[in-house]
């Protein structure tokens, strides 16, 4: 059938959502994202459908991810009049359990995640709520009762995890498509616009662009017009574009449509890394399903508009992610930057008025199309608003993805959501914004996350990484490990970024190897700020940002490594050494025992000793003490 | 215009431009390594960041491609940009601290080493190569790798096919890193320069040489880039009036016209067919073609004499004769080549001038051929004074010394020892062909030729080919030098004229002038044009800045800059300009008068102004040439160059320009072969004609000649030539009479003529000069002792009357130079060597058993001539070669006369018995000091009227109106004669035609009342010019005739008392000039 209007999505929805929320059997819903399939998601999906007991009632899809990646695989059973649970960790071997375990409503603590309270959608608001008379289980808490989801409200995360990103009915289903579709039918461009610009919604690729702005300017340039999804996600650690894509890509595909109509163009690319095959194939399948509705293509729901997506793969270079780099790419050329002197929106892709924003970008614009601008700009702070999402990494308990409203501290997220630092561990700083954000120690962990925010204490908002370090990690080589990355991933055009970034490595690590000397952190500060004003694009303009914040907080650490030549962190090899604390030892023999050179001795219940010529400072010994007795010094 | 602050200062640009563009339009200095004009700039480099600041913030921007836009502040000099500048130097001198241009760079910076860690890399990786090759539409080399790892390269790092090898990568790279050998797969090397045969290369847009006409730069097809990829087209954005066109197509022009002359040329003879000189193998065995070049200081080595293999300067240098000339191998030519004789001659001088005398020069020849005007001197100077080597001997192979790059040659003398010598270098005389597209011409057009590839012409029409209407001139028509070309050149345009005089100026389109305001009584209103040149101006001195000074001086009304003021809108502009402002002087700095004052003269004319209201100020080849290294003071100097020119153009008035009336009737003097074709030439073309001749009869020399080279009866000719003169209206003939008096000048000549007892006036326009040699009279070899003992002119008038004592002669000994080539008559008499063996064969043929000797020094058979040569051998003619100082001895015996003459093979002297001594005597002129007098045309010392210019102007005297033709210019045969006649008398035709002359204002002028009556004006002055008034009350003080001046001026400094200027260099104006610096 073909979507003709409001009224065909809304005989889709109707049959639908009955699928979604009140299935007539059982339904497993198995979180297939990467991260899902990383933990063995496809095994437990596969033995679903293998050994499902109650034959034809029980109805087992994939859906995405809900966010919560270290409890994955996480799989959701529900039956009409039955409370909605979330399993936690169900691998393939504990799938029979789990399965028994809601069938006989035995409902063990330790298996489930959490129970739903709503599953509703933001844009779902005048719906039934499926879970309203479902008689709780007690002593389970509701999704927003586990602190890693206290604080999120999900707008672009809206439908991942409770669809099938492969439907595109359920998706409509959720109130997709709805936006488009009437915009369609009652908008001009330029209203799309104005709500847009009223919003306040600013690219969530990391620049914060006011996107209505960006439309508009497009807009106004002649010629023939595209529209451009980065979906090149290069940031190690982060990965909220891909969950969005692989749960669900519509979101992406409507943001694109409504953006397209708003600007005038009928040909939309999204330039998606090769390395996230499944987004690409979820896309792929998606972008069919759109046409065979008539929801992309030729006359879109019987209008005159016309649109159609392409998808282009990257070859995995994260510089392909500066939108002048991507639209070389696009085109076939090599993927470097040019000066952005003549906008993109004027001449980009092909010279003609290109419009790019990031998936994440696209996939909150129906939501705002539908809920109105003031409902969005009600969230977040003064010039951020709306929500974000960040993937939430590094040494914190609770890692995943989370979206959060603009304006949630930054104590929030790694303490309250991310459960703080596991292991007694002294936090010690956050890395935001990606390999060229900056690290912000303690002190600023009060400030609320926003564009301007993280801008001012010297990092960035970037596109949503967030990666949390302990006192573990020794800040020099930290630097120097992103500046390792973006050494690698600079594209060498401009001599700035290729050669400074080359010397400041070289630089540090010589700090990292002890041959550190007075004037180098002078040097770094020198040459990254000339790198900072000189280079010809974004990667190589905050690509010092991690040397920079790290010698702004913690000088002292630089100084430690150049004068003292010593690494308080004990991660650079040549400037530490590990010994016994005689005093925290219990003679438990524990790292002997696991010492690969043999390079500890002792006696059981005397204090060890530690045999400086052997110790190859692997580190197993710290890891494995549970006494603190393995010190750095 | 974009109005912006740049370093605080209100600066303008254009929409688009770039903020580097602005920046060196207003000489602020930004560095650049990344930029080149010809390109899209990228930014890569970053050297040339600056600040920007919007209103609201400050940011760092490549000032290479970012765009101008109103209200912008700019600034190139803060501390933060030289800081950043210096950072990057310094980072790209760690990458590359060998590289010079870092070097320098970083000295600029005062960076002494970096404080990075040292790479050995030569690239800057600032892409310059790979964007012009994309530019070229090739793309052949491309950044590859990304990060550190980028390098310039090409697709799998190996060489391509698809590079072209343009070599434009390598042109525009910085250090040096780019070697185009790793790129490309096809030979790299120059395109050769035709004009410098191949020593030198030439870029695909080039003017072939630096006299071509059109002087115009053309597009090479068949090399452009832009015609094989559809890319570059560089030239044309540089091109400032657009004035290149790709689009271009050859045409197929259609003309109709009347006559045609052929005037295809030669090519060299290409001494590569030839195995025995190693030509292709042995890069010091180069052609003289090649060596002239070598010479030249336009040539590949700046005319530093070096040879080609290492560059260093010769010692030994050989030249040998005859290459592809009077040889009959397969690749080779019967014929003597008839210049290169004497053009070895000139070389090996040359050569000697420009490495010093202790180059030692040996040419190797069979025959020294100087045969022409001059050349027999220039030949014994060489040897005498300069010290070049003549030997005797052909050559045969050219080889190398083995380890080195000498050459070795051997060869054989005349005493019959082998010699073996080593050469620096070795220079193949070279021989003149017919080239095969004229060969193809030819026959397209139905020419008949002869044997050996030329166009077949008869003595008596030298120029005329075998088809009707069709001339030709030059070494298509048979091996000749220079004067001979020029003068059949002339002889080819009248008969052409002649054909078509009937239609003379009737395409001609009068141009319309407007009457020449009189600005007598005027104040000054100067305008000033200061062109820009292009760049060759503007890019060293500040054009409107010197404009804008312009202003501020006395009468200047009018000032302007123009990027090209010789182009034809600026012309038209000015035209209007001189108009609207009411402009009465106009100074026009810019490039050199020599080629650009009559175009800015004309302009003036155009507006109504009299030509000489004109001052040009050289400030192109006189400074921003020569000051490119300090632009502020080359603006200083064409500052002072202008104040100059405006102050004298101040003093400047109209100068007249006296018209002439030209006399259309001619005379010529001498009635032979020359002056009867002369004046037929000119009668052909209209004009009324009188021959004065000096004996009863016409017919000169001719009378007692029998045969030309080619075999035609001159009797015959000669014959039906007098009767022609006879029959023709338009020809007055006055036998047996003698000019008595000549006065006037060009176009107004009274000459007085005695003829018997019968006086004539004749009052004629021009003269032509045709008084002929006659045969000097042996005093040797017994001649005028034995009647045995003939002169050519005596045999051959026994030819003509078929004298039946000849039939009975079994033995005949003709001995050459006879009077020629002797210390009193220093010059080769030309005709007589194919004289002699022309009458040789006549014997041969009458009877072959004859015994037919020719004792001779040199066989001068020049041109096609040889092959008769080849023939008399054939036929059994002995040659035997005396030199100068073992002259023949002749005896009389009884019954014969016998002569004994050394033998150059054997060695040893022989005795010759001979029934007839045929004596080849030389052929004397007549040195008529009072003629000479008449026409004020001067004589050499061997008595021939010497010609305007020896090369370009053989037909003409320096005197204007008077001609020169025939063997009063130098022996030489009936089928140049004529061609002579011919071109004198189309020379003349140059000016009857018309009607009346217009000459030179800026002409020297006396004022008699300064006048000391000194006469030294009179005596040093070339034309005539000067001259005593002869009535009225300043008689016995110099005038000065305008038609006859000059305007050299030679006078005006020889003058005492002052009393002599030159109009247009006044005192006046002179001094105004050196008050203004």
């Amino acid at each position: 059938m073909k979507i003709l209007g409001v009224k065909s999505l809304e005989r889709i929805s109707e049959e639908f959502s009955r699928n979604i929320y009140f299935p007539e059997g059982v339904k497993v819903n198995v979180g297939m994202a990467s991260c899902g399939i990383a933990a063995g998601a496809k095994a437990a999906l596969e033995r679903a459908l293998r050994e499902c007991p109650a034959g034809d009632s029980v109805e087992v899809r994939q859906t995405g991810c809900i966010g919560f990646c270290e409890e994955e695989p996480l799989v959701e059973i529900l039956a009409k009049g039955k409370p909605r649970v979330v399993y936690r960790r169900v691998t393939e071997e504990k799938l029979p359990e789990v399965f028994r375990d809601y069938m006989e409503e035995e409902f063990n603590k330790k298996l489930i995640l959490c129970q739903m309270r709503d599953p509703r959608s933001v844009l779902e608001e005048d719906r039934e709520n499926p879970q309203e008379g479902v008689i709780p289980l007690k002593g389970i808490p509701f999704l927003d009762e586990i602190p890693f989801y206290a604080h999120q409200f999900k707008i672009a995360l809206r439908n991942c995890g409770y669809i099938d990103p492969d439907s595109i009915e359920e998706y409509i289903a959720r109130g997709g498509y709805f936006a488009f579709v009437r915009i369609l039918a009652e908008m001009k461009p330029q209203e799309i616009i104005s709500t847009i610009k009223n919003s306040g919604l600013r690219g969530r690729g990391g620049g914060g662009f006011p996107t209505g702005i960006k439309w508009e300017s497009c807009s106004r340039h002649p010629g023939e017009r595209y529209i451009i999804c980065n979906a090149d996600e290069g940031d190690p650690g982060a990965y909220m574009d891909r969950s969005v894509l692989e749960g669900d890509p519509h979101s992406v595909l409507e943001g694109m449509m409504i953006a397209a109509y708003a600007i005038g163009s009928t040909q939309g690319f999204i330039y998606v890394r090769n390395e996230y095959p499944l987004a690409v194939k979820r896309l792929v399948s998606a972008i069919k399903h759109a046409e065979v509705l008539g929801l992309m293509g030729d006359n879109i729901a019987g209008s005159d508009f016309s649109f159609r997506v392409k998808i282009s793969t990257g070859a995995g270079a994260f510089v392909c992610g500066e939108s002048t780099a991507l639209m070389a790419s696009l085109e076939g050329k090599v993927g470097r930057p040019r000066a952005k002197y003549i906008h993109t929106v004027e001449k980009g892709f092909r010279d003609g008025p290109s419009n790019l924003n990031n998936v994440e970008t696209y996939a909150n614009v129906p939501a705002i199309m539908l809920k109105g601008a003031e409902w969005y700009a009600a969230m977040g702070t003064k010039y951020s608003k709306g929500t974000k999402v960040f993937s939430l990494v590094g040494k914190v308990k609770n890692t995943g993805l989370v979206e959060v409203p603009m304006g949630t501290t930054l104590r929030q997220i790694i303490y309250d959501m991310g459960g703080g630092i596991p292991r007694k561990r002294k936090f010690k700083a956050v890395q935001t914004g990606g390999p060229s954000g900056g690290c912000i120690p303690e002190a600023f962990l009060d400030i609320q996350v926003g564009f301007d925010e993280l801008t001012k204490v010297g990092s960035m908002m970037g596109s949503g990484g967030m990666i949390v370090m302990d006192q573990d990690t020794c800040m020099v080589d930290l630097a120097r490990y992103f500046l390792d990355f973006l050494k690698e991933e600079s594209c060498g055009q401009c001599t700035p970024c290729r050669e400074g970034i080359k010397q400041m490595l070289d630089v540090l690590t010589g700090i990292c190897e002890g041959r550190g000397k007075e004037g180098d952190i002078e040097l770094l500060e020198e040459m990254g700020s000339m790198i900072q004003k000189f280079s010809l694009c974004g990667l190589g303009t905050s690509a010092p940002n991690p040397v920079l914040t790290t010698i702004l907080y913690f000088r002292d650490e630089y100084e430690a490594h150049i004068q003292d030549k010593r690494c308080p962190a004990g991660v650079c090899k040549p400037l530490f050494h590990y010994e016994v604390d005689g005093k925290a030892c219990t003679g438990c023999h524990v790292c002997a025992l696991k010492c690969p050179q043999e390079a500890i001795t002792g006696n059981k219940k005397e204090v060890h000793k530690l045999d400086q010529k052997k110790c190859v400072k692997c580190g197993i010994c710290y890891e494995a003490c549970k006494f603190d007795a393995i010190v750095v010094r | 215009m974009i109005t912006f602050k740049l370093n605080g200062k209100t600066v303008q640009g254009e929409e688009g431009q770039y903020i580097l563009q602005v920046a060196q339009k207003y000489g602020i200095e930004i560095p650049t390594l990344c930029y080149h004009k010809a390109l899209e700039p990228a930014g890569m480099c970053r050297l040339c960041t600056v600040e920007v600041f919007d209103g609201r913030r400050t940011r760092f921007v490549t000032s290479c491609n970012y765009p101008v836009w109103e209200g912008m502040e700019v600034r190139t000099d803060t501390e933060a940009v030289h800081k950043g500048r210096k950072l990057i130097v310094e980072l790209l001198l760690a990458r590359c601290p060998e590289v010079p241009l870092l070097k320098e760079l970083a000295k600029k910076y005062g960076i002494e080493e970096p404080r990075f860690k040292k790479e050995k890399d030569d690239c800057i990786l600032c892409g310059l190569c790979t964007r012009i090759c994309e530019r070229m539409g090739n793309a052949a080399i491309s950044l590859t790798g990304r990060g550190t790892q980028m390098k310039v390269d090409t697709p799998f790092h190996i060489q391509t096919e698809f590079c072209l090898g343009c070599g434009a990568c390598a042109s525009v790279c910085p250090t040096g890193h780019i070697k185009l050998e790793d790129i490309t797969k096809h030979a790299i090397k120059p395109i050769p320069s035709e004009y410098d045969m191949g020593l030198k290369g030439r870029k695909p847009i080039y003017v072939p040489y630096a006299q071509a006409i059109p002087n115009t730069p053309a597009i090479d097809r068949s090399k452009c880039i832009h015609f094989k990829t559809g890319g570059c087209k560089i030239c044309a954005e540089f091109c400032g009036v657009g004035a290149i066109d790709h689009t271009q197509k050859d045409e197929v022009v259609e003309l109709d016209v009347g006559a045609i002359i052929l005037a295809p040329g030669f090519r060299p003879f290409d001494p590569s067919r030839y195995d025995a000189y190693s030509y292709s193998k042995l890069p010091n065995v180069v052609t003289a073609m090649e060596f002239e070049r070598i010479l030249s200081a336009s040539g590949p080595t700046m005319g530093h004499l070096v040879r080609m293999s290492d560059h260093k300067e010769p010692k030994r240098i050989a030249w040998l004769q005859c290459v592809g000339s009077r040889e009959m191998h397969h690749c080779d030519h019967p014929y003597c080549s008839s210049v290169c004789c004497m053009y070895a001659i000139k070389e090996a001088v040359i050569a000697k001038e420009h490495s010093g005398a202790d180059l030692d020069c040996t040419v190797f020849y069979m025959d020294m051929r100087t045969h022409g005007k001059e050349f027999e001197r220039y030949y014994d100077a060489a040897r005498e004074r300069h010290g070049v080597r003549f030997v005797r001997c052909r050559v045969h192979t050219v080889e190398g010394v083995p380890g080195t790059d000498d050459l070795s040659i051997r060869y054989v003398t005349d005493e019959g020892n082998l010699h073996k010598e080593t050469f620096d270098m070795v220079v193949l005389s070279v021989g003149l062909e017919t080239s095969p597209e004229v060969l193809e011409l030819a026959e397209k057009l139905g020419l008949s030729l002869t044997d050996s590839g030329f166009c077949r012409t008869a003595s008596f029409a030298p120029v005329a080919t075998s088809r009707e209407g069709v001339y030709v001139c030059g070494a298509f028509q048979g091996p000749k030098d220079i004067p001979q070309s020029v003068i059949e050149a002339s002889s080819a345009a009248a008969r052409a004229g002649a054909l078509l005089s009937g239609a003379r100026n009737t395409l001609t389109k009068a141009k319309e002038v407007p009457e020449q305001k009189d600005i007598r009584g005027e104040r000054p209103r100067i305008g000033v044009f200061v062109c820009h040149c292009g760049i060759n101006i503007g890019s060293v001195v500040d054009v409107p800045a010197v404009r804008d000074y312009a202003k501020t001086l006395p009468y200047v009304e009018y000032v302007a800059d123009n990027l090209y003021s010789c182009s034809q809108d600026t012309q038209d502009t000015m035209t209007q300009v001189i108009k609207a402002n009411n402009l009465n002087r106009i100074v026009v700095a810019a490039c050199t008068p020599k080629t650009h004052e009559p175009l800015f003269q004309e302009t003036l004319v155009a507006a109504g102004l009299n030509k000489y209201l004109f001052e040009m100020t050289n400030i192109r080849n006189q400074d921003s040439w020569v000051h490119k290294s300090s632009p502020k003071e080359a603006t200083e100097k064409a500052k002072d160059l202008v104040r100059m020119a405006v102050s004298k153009v101040a003093l400047m008035e109209a100068l007249p320009e006296a018209a002439l009336d030209i006399n259309q009737r001619a005379m010529v003097v001498g009635g032979g072969i020359s002056g009867m074709v002369a004046a037929k030439t000119l009668s052909d073309q209209g004009y009324q004609v009188d021959i004065i001749e000096r004996e009863p009869v016409l017919g000169g020399q001719a009378v007692n000649l029998y045969r030309t080279w080619q075999g035609e009866d001159i009797q015959q000719n000669l014959k039906a030539l007098v009767e022609s003169v006879g029959r023709d209206r338009n020809i007055q003939v006055h036998t047996g009479a003698e000019l008595t008096q000549v006065e006037g000048f060009v176009g107004n000549f009274k000459s007085t003529f005695q003829a018997g007892n019968t006086r004539g006036e004749i009052e004629h326009g021009i003269t032509v000069l045709a008084t002929g040699c006659y045969e000097y009279k042996p005093e040797e070899y017994l001649y005028g002792k034995d009647p045995r003992v003939l002169t050519h002119q005596e045999l051959d008038r026994k030819f003509i009357d078929g004298d039946p004592s000849l039939k009975k002669i079994k033995a005949v000994v003709f001995i050459q130079c006879v009077g020629s080539r002797e210390p009193q008559r220093p010059y080769c008499s030309r005709v007589c060597c194919t004289h002699s063996i022309e009458s040789a064969l006549h014997f041969k043929k009458a009877n072959p058993d004859m015994d037919v000797y020719i004792l001779n020094r040199d066989i001068r058979t020049y041109g096609e001539r040889e092959l008769l040569y080849r023939e008399a051998r054939q036929a059994g003619v002995i040659f035997i070669r005396f030199s100068l100082s073992r002259k023949p001895k002749v005896t009389a015996a009884r019954d014969c006369l016998e002569i004994e003459v050394m033998d150059h093979v054997l060695q040893r002297p022989v005795l010759i018995k001979a029934d007839l001594l045929a004596l080849a005597s030389a052929i004397v002129p007549y040195k008529d000091e009072k003629l000479a007098q008449f026409f004020k045309v001067p004589m050499s010392e061997d008595g021939f009227f010497v010609e305007a210019h020896a090369k370009l102007g053989p037909s003409q005297f320096a005197t204007d109106g008077v001609f020169l033709c025939g063997m009063a210019h130098y022996p030489k045969p009936i089928d140049e004669s004529v061609a002579q006649a011919e071109a004198a008398a189309s020379r003349a035709v140059t000016l009857l035609a018309r009607k009346n002359i217009s000459v030179n204002g800026m002409v020297a002028c006396a004022n008699p009342a300064l006048c000391s009556s000194c006469g030294v004006c009179l005596e040093i002055c070339p034309y005539s010019a000067p001259a005593f008034i002869q009535k009225g009350p300043f008689a016995g003080r110099a005038e000065i005739n305008p038609v006859l001046c000059k305007g050299c001026g030679l006078c005006v400094s020889s003058c005492r008392s002052g009393a002599l200027n030159l109009k247009g260099f006044e005192e006046g104006q002179i001094i105004a000039m050196i008050n203004e610096m």
